[in-house]
């Protein structure tokens, strides 16, 4: 984004009081009823959640608590209804399936008419959901118990969900701070971004204050989930404790189901805050009009999705947990190209974040003066060809180097066009542009309109070329080939005792 | 020399009046690398240098970041020290085995936190031990050893400061290997929390650093410390552990470069005015009103450089700071990206105006022709009534 418009967004943030919309339309799907998920974790826990909940957006959620996270059989036993859930709302969410050729090889896909999607609050949620569904999905049989199958579809779910919000402009996993810092112009810097109820506090701020002011008072009161402060683990730790004092070493259901009622209370307070921000930030963007393009990334969504699910559903499939170098290489083109196009679509589909591209001189935006439609070049191999020339004025600076390749925004799906000569006229600037394709109406803009070239196209780059499947050794890794890897092997530990910080000594003092 | 004048500052009279009655804060290699990220800040500097404990100086306000760290992730860390040590450091044996290929089962291991008092006279003792060890291991490299609990001191700003190193792995190759246990976990290769990588990373630097500048001082080839850190850490979901080796010479250079900019408390002191003073900012008698306008006189004074990238994650003023910067209309509050774009122009109020056309001084004139084109664009598109959807 141009830092000069996020000045000027920026001031005027803070002349009105509130955030103000960067965009006028929304640029990300959101589905007829997503599965809204939230999760707590103990400090340093990283693979169990102290507490996750699921629901529709806007409905009652369940809440899955499993006392002493730690402990395997009473974190399985109390995650097996989030599974469930899960498993059956992602087979449920599909519908029909639709065959359509596969844009990048000839196998035909089955792409699935709906799609389950997750909504979760931030991306740190999306970091803890990757790494449940990297421990659910490859769990071994510990201690000769077979885990539950639906324990590890879940996993594999999470661990495709998670994986697939590398690609940008994708729907299926929506962290909502991403999306909103996206769509709103606020006082927040990126790092304050990562906090949906400042956010949210920005954009409505409370009754008589400035949205900095409410940000602020919302940012030392509200703590978003999964992290939690110390003093949130300080009550977390004494209700443990009290939990394992009186469970002894049982896991039996029956016995500690009631005894978990004090920490299900306690989650269930900060569940509850932000089980409502979710829903109130959603029903706020479904407000905006979705953008042309998002039925195509969508489509995408739905493919992926098509393919997980017979990979692991149908197929019983497992991912490999280290990519090879090929893999790699074709995944990073792939994302990258994912970026590129969802920034071009954006900037094609919404005049305002087109904005910054002219600001950038990545675009030009001026009145067709004259329209060569007869214009011939003789091309390489001396064949003389129709390519359309045309002149546009436009009242900005316009600087761009001869050869320079624009297209224009109406046919950006097309062939560019080329920049043959940039010079001022009095207070104006005159671009003369040539048509890199052949001459048709289709491509023509009409003399006197207001047109914008830009570098965004919204075409396929070149068709990647096929990588060597034996790569050279200067990309293998040194070591064995990663396998498939379960990394449950800790899970016959003994839970480690908290420690108060005021108990910890600094040994790095002053003399 | 040095402990003199260490001891000179810690006493130093203008320090304790800088500091004036707010919680005391002593260096550390965690409050280094956060000075680090801040180190251009003014106030920042003065808070350092006179020991103010940033994160606490401001308690029972609603400017106290939260700053802190749950019980189970210390928990975990501790578990994590311990499995390593118990049964003769067995498990630290085997790990740093099977990570380097060399055979520590019957390596001296020398550990220093044990058997030493808590303070200065204990300290001093371990960072004797520790040059021994180091001296005592460069002549003699076919020997193995581990110093657990290495004290290596070093004079900061006029301060001398004693960081503790988890390792020092010493005799591989006929180097020096520094060593940092960290409690989170590696999954597939890869640290479950990146930047908690970088800290620790940065901290294994600040450590190779240090025992290089003991090994030149006895008179040896600093070059026999290694530039590669050993950082041991959890596998999986479990406290199993597996080493990492990693270089970190480039970040030894960065460290290196930080500590020699960090202010003298003897500067500080003479640059500072003499009625400059935590005082009141700390003092939680007064309302929580009195002591921003007290922290917001004093940095007028002094001067404060908020970058929120670096001061929200470093600095435990940052949300006074915040809220300073918007009393002044200051465009860094929305990012170092956006302040960086109006350089000349240090009001938002002001940038809204040249947004809006407003004839620009000769100062501003480099930035306001843009600023009004980009606020004349936006206003095309969110006020002039919408267009074709093929203009863009």
């Amino acid at each position: 984004v141009n830092a000069t418009l996020e000045a000027l967004l920026a001031s005027r943030v803070h002349a009105d009081g509130r955030a103000l919309r960067r965009t006028t339309l929304c640029h990300t799907h959101l589905a007829e009823d997503p599965l809204a998920v939230v999760v707590w974790r103990l400090g340093g826990e990283r693979f169990r959640a102290s507490a996750i909940a699921w629901g529709s957006v806007g409905g009652d959620y369940q809440i899955a608590v499993a006392g002493e996270p730690r402990n395997r059989d009473l974190y399985f036993g109390a995650l097996l209804p989030f599974a469930e859930a899960l498993c059956e709302r992602v087979a449920a969410s599909t519908g029909a399936y639709e065959e359509r050729a596969s844009p990048r090889s000839e196998r035909v896909d089955r792409i699935p008419t709906g799609a389950q999607q997750l909504v979760v609050a931030n991306r740190t949620t999306v970091e803890a959901l990757a790494l449940i569904g990297r421990y659910l999905g490859y769990l071994s049989d510990r201690s000769g118990v077979v885990p539950d199958p639906r324990l590890l579809e879940a996993g594999r779910h999470l661990r495709f969900y998670t994986r697939r919000t590398r690609v940008v402009g994708q729907s299926l996993l929506v962290p909502l701070d991403r999306f909103v810092a996206q769509h709103w112009a606020t006082l927040l810097s990126p790092v304050e971004q990562a906090n949906l109820a400042s956010l949210d506090a920005q954009i409505e701020p409370h009754p008589g204050m400035h949205a900095f002011e409410s940000s602020a008072s919302a940012e030392a009161t509200m703590v978003v989930g999964p992290e939690p402060t110390e003093e949130l683990d300080r009550i977390a730790m004494t209700l443990l404790q009290d939990f394992n004092a009186a469970r002894g070493r049982s896991t039996d259901i029956a016995v500690v189901e009631p005894l978990t009622a004090p920490i299900k209370a306690h989650y269930r307070a900060l569940v509850d805050r932000d089980w409502d921000l979710i829903a109130r930030v959603v029903e706020r963007e479904r407000g905006l009009t979705e953008a042309p393009s998002v039925a195509r990334r969508w489509e995408d969504d739905r493919r992926a999705l098509g393919r997980h699910l017979e990979w692991v559903v149908t197929r019983g499939g497992r991912y490999r947990t280290l990519d090879t170098p090929q893999q790699a290489a074709m995944t990073l083109r792939s994302l990258e190209e994912a970026k590129r196009r969802y920034e071009a679509e954006c900037a094609i589909d919404d005049p305002a974040l087109m904005i910054g591209s002219l600001l950038d001189g990545d675009a030009l935006r001026g009145q067709v003066v004259e329209v060569d439609d007869s214009h011939t070049i003789t091309n390489p191999s001396g064949r003389n060809v129709r390519r359309a020339r045309l002149r546009l004025r436009s009242d900005d600076p316009v600087v761009a180097p001869e050869g320079k390749r624009l297209w224009w925004t109406s046919t950006a799906h097309d062939d560019p066009w080329a920049v043959i000569d940039v010079h001022q006229e009095r207070t104006a600037f005159v671009v003369e542009l040539q048509l890199t394709a052949a001459t048709r109406a289709n491509r023509l803009p009409a003399v006197g309109e207001r047109i914008t070239m830009s570098i965004h196209h919204t075409g396929r780059d070149a068709w990647p070329m096929p990588l060597p499947s034996d790569p050279p050794w200067t990309h293998m890794p040194a070591g064995a080939a990663p396998i498939i890897d379960a990394i449950d092997a800790g899970d016959t530990e003994s839970e480690t005792a908290p420690v108060l910080s005021d108990a910890v000594p600094n040994p790095e003092t002053l003399s | 020399v040095a402990r003199v004048s260490a001891r000179r500052a810690d006493l130093d009279p203008s320090l304790e009046r800088i500091r004036g009655g707010a919680p005391a804060a002593n260096p550390n290699v965690r409050r280094l690398a956060g000075f680090a990220s801040v180190h251009e800040c003014p106030t920042a500097a003065v808070a350092f240098a006179a020991r103010v404990d940033t994160n606490r100086a401001l308690k029972g306000t609603p400017y106290q970041m939260p700053f802190g760290q749950s019980p189970f992730a210390i928990g975990r860390g501790y578990a994590f020290e311990k499995l390593l040590r118990q049964h003769g450091h067995a498990e630290l044996r085997a790990v740093l085995r099977e990570g380097t290929g060399f055979d520590f089962s019957t390596a001296a291991v020398h550990n220093l936190r044990d058997g030493f008092p808590l303070s200065t006279p204990g300290r001093t003792m371990r960072a004797q031990v520790t040059r021994d060890q180091l001296r005592q291991v460069v002549t003699h490299p076919d020997e193995l050893a581990i110093v657990d609990g290495a004290i290596l001191p070093r004079e900061i700003g006029g301060v001398r400061v004693d960081f503790e190193a988890d390792e020092l792995a010493i005799g591989i190759e006929g180097a020096v290997l520094v060593g940092e246990n960290k409690s989170w976990p590696v999954v597939d290769g890869r640290p479950a929390d990146p930047d908690a990588l970088g800290s620790a990373l940065d901290q294994s630097a600040t450590y190779v650093l240090l025992a290089r500048e003991i090994v030149a001082d006895e008179g040896l080839d600093p070059s026999l410390v290694s530039g590669d850190a050993l950082l041991i850490t959890p596998r999986n979901t479990g406290l199993s552990p597996v080493l990492h080796r990693q270089n970190v010479e480039s970040r030894v250079s960065r460290i290196e470069r930080l500590l020699e900019g960090v202010p003298q408390v003897g500067d500080i002191t003479r640059s500072v005015p003499v009625d400059v003073t935590f005082e009141r900012v700390a003092d939680m008698n007064l309302e929580a009103d009195a002591r921003i306008d007290a922290f917001a006189d004093l940095t007028d004074q002094v001067g404060r450089r908020y970058e929120a990238g670096s001061c929200l994650t470093s600095c435990g003023f940052a949300w006074a700071c915040r809220a300073c910067e918007f009393a002044d209309a200051a465009p860094s509050l929305a990012g170092e990206r956006a302040a960086r774009a109006v350089p000349s122009i240090d009001r938002l109020d002001r940038v809204a105006q040249l947004g809006a056309g407003a004839p620009p001084t000769a100062g501003e004139a480099p930035v306001a022709q843009e600023l009004a084109r980009a606020g004349r664009l936006v206003d095309e598109v969110f006020v002039a009534p919408p267009r074709r959807r093929r203009s863009a």
